[in-house]
């Protein structure tokens, strides 16, 4: 009961809340939150980018390819943002799986815990 | 082994006991040695170096959550930065910006194991950090680790060359110096190869303890200590060879041998079984059959101070041999 209370306290709460979604809601809805810190993540490597070649940047900026340059920036971004996705879908697959199974033993101790205490009423009254 | 047994189970009871204050109490000083480490090598703000504002930070962080005290830790940092210079308070901003994106998503509970990153190197012991994480963590902790790692070579880089980076206080917005001091800031902390060496190396370590850790073999803990040492030392080498970074290897060696032997106190305090006493048990439920290997803990119960009488034995004793004699 002691470890039962302790679960509830404290990995229960993220286990019960993850289990309440769908696989797929639950990982697509992580995706997307991943994708958004990644584009704030890109987005300032390429500000860092920008700033450590602005010497070049205004020297050459009227020689240079505009439209080339956004494309390897973009390609870039789709490849950074594919591993980060594969990274965290096989990472919230895992934590998805793993709050099933410890919501699942969870519950089957709280249904032996309910018949322990159905025993000892019919116990009592007999 | 008794006596050490004895004083495990009394830590035990004491912190159940007053764990309410020892978790506060446990991040006041992380918090409290982090902003000294932070003070002596990038303090450049002299109203964040005042032992009062420590105190006050470090106080207050103790009832936030970890995440807050990172977050805190680096605010500190970059105002720290923005005394120093303009260029370097944006670049520190930005890396510590993707760090926490990249940090946060995946292991949102390791904050602490950022903070004591950089404390342990500041005192020598760095490879306590990837070793003990590879013990009580999982393998995504490599990315907890190698973001505390980075933040101190960050810090390191910028102490060491904080003539050179500072914009002299005249407050001029200077563009070209600006964009020179950007380029020289970004240069030094991303080109530094010592510091790819060790989140290499770290990351590799993490990840060989924590596979050789949960093997289904007798001793794997040890075993995962002992190979993580080895797995750590060859990976520093290869790393610093290929990437031509200079390593002390004999400071490397004394540190490992230091910090393996903490992770040894570590081990003995989260995983300490007997073996010899093992069992294999079968069962089953509704759904599943069951085959388990039950190792039984190491653990023996702290002797009570209390007075015993043996008065009522040996007067029963005294009544047997009497009746024997009858």
């Amino acid at each position: 009961m002691t470890r039962m209370a302790a679960y509830e306290e404290h990995q229960g709460k993220k286990d019960i809340s993850i289990s309440a979604y769908f696989r797929g809601d639950y990982i697509s809805f992580q995706l997307l939150k991943s994708a958004i810190y990644a584009t704030v993540g890109f987005a300032l490597a390429v500000a860092m980018y920008v700033l450590y070649n602005m010497e070049t940047f205004l020297e050459d900026f009227y020689k240079m390819d505009i439209v080339e340059f956004f494309k390897d920036i973009l390609s870039k971004y789709c490849l950074v943002m594919a591993i980060y996705l594969v990274i965290s879908y096989f990472v919230y697959s895992y934590r998805y799986h793993r709050a099933k199974k410890h919501v699942k033993q969870y519950n089957q101790l709280l249904r032996a815990l309910l018949q322990m205490i159905n025993i000892d009423r019919k116990g009592r009254k007999y | 082994m008794e006596s050490l047994l004895i004083v495990k189970q009394q830590l035990t009871r004491f912190y159940t006991r007053f764990e309410a204050y020892i978790v506060p109490a446990l991040k006041f000083f992380a918090m409290f040695f982090a902003l000294l480490f932070i003070g002596s090598s990038v303090g450049f703000m002299s109203k964040l170096k005042n032992p009062a504002i420590v105190l006050i930070i470090s106080l207050l962080c103790s009832f936030l959550p970890t995440n807050v005290i990172v977050l805190m830790a680096g605010l500190v940092i970059v105002a720290h930065m923005y005394a120093l210079s303009l260029e370097c308070a944006v670049v520190v901003l930005f890396i510590f910006i993707i760090m926490y994106a990249l940090y946060f998503r995946f292991t949102p509970g390791d904050a602490i194991v950022v903070i004591l990153t950089p404390v342990t190197f500041a005192m020598h012991i760095p490879y306590v950090m990837p070793l003990a994480m590879g013990f009580v963590g999982n393998p995504i902790s490599c990315i907890s680790v190698g973001c505390g790692t980075a933040v101190y070579y960050i810090l390191h880089y910028i102490s060491e060359h904080q003539d050179a980076l500072s914009d002299g206080g005249t407050g001029e917005l200077d563009i070209e110096g600006m964009m020179g001091g950007f380029k020289s800031v970004i240069d030094g902390i991303l080109k530094n190869d010592v510091m790819i060496v060790m989140i290499v190396t770290f990351a590799a370590t993490i990840i060989a303890v924590y596979l050789i850790r949960r093997l289904k073999i007798n001793h794997s803990w040890h075993i995962a200590l002992g190979a993580g040492v080895i797995v750590c030392f060859v990976v520093l080498l290869i790393s610093s060879v290929v990437l031509d970074a200079e390593v002390g290897i004999g400071g490397a060696i004394l540190s490992l041998f230091i910090s393996s032997l903490i992770v040894l106190v570590l081990q003995f305090f989260i995983f300490n079984v007997d073996y010899s006493r093992a069992e294999y048990v079968q069962f089953e439920d509704d759904e599943y059959y069951y085959y388990v290997k039950a190792v039984p803990k190491i653990t023996l119960d702290a002797p009570d101070v209390r007075v015993r009488s043996n008065n009522v034995r040996r007067a029963q004793e005294d009544y047997d041999d009497d009746e024997d004699d009858f």
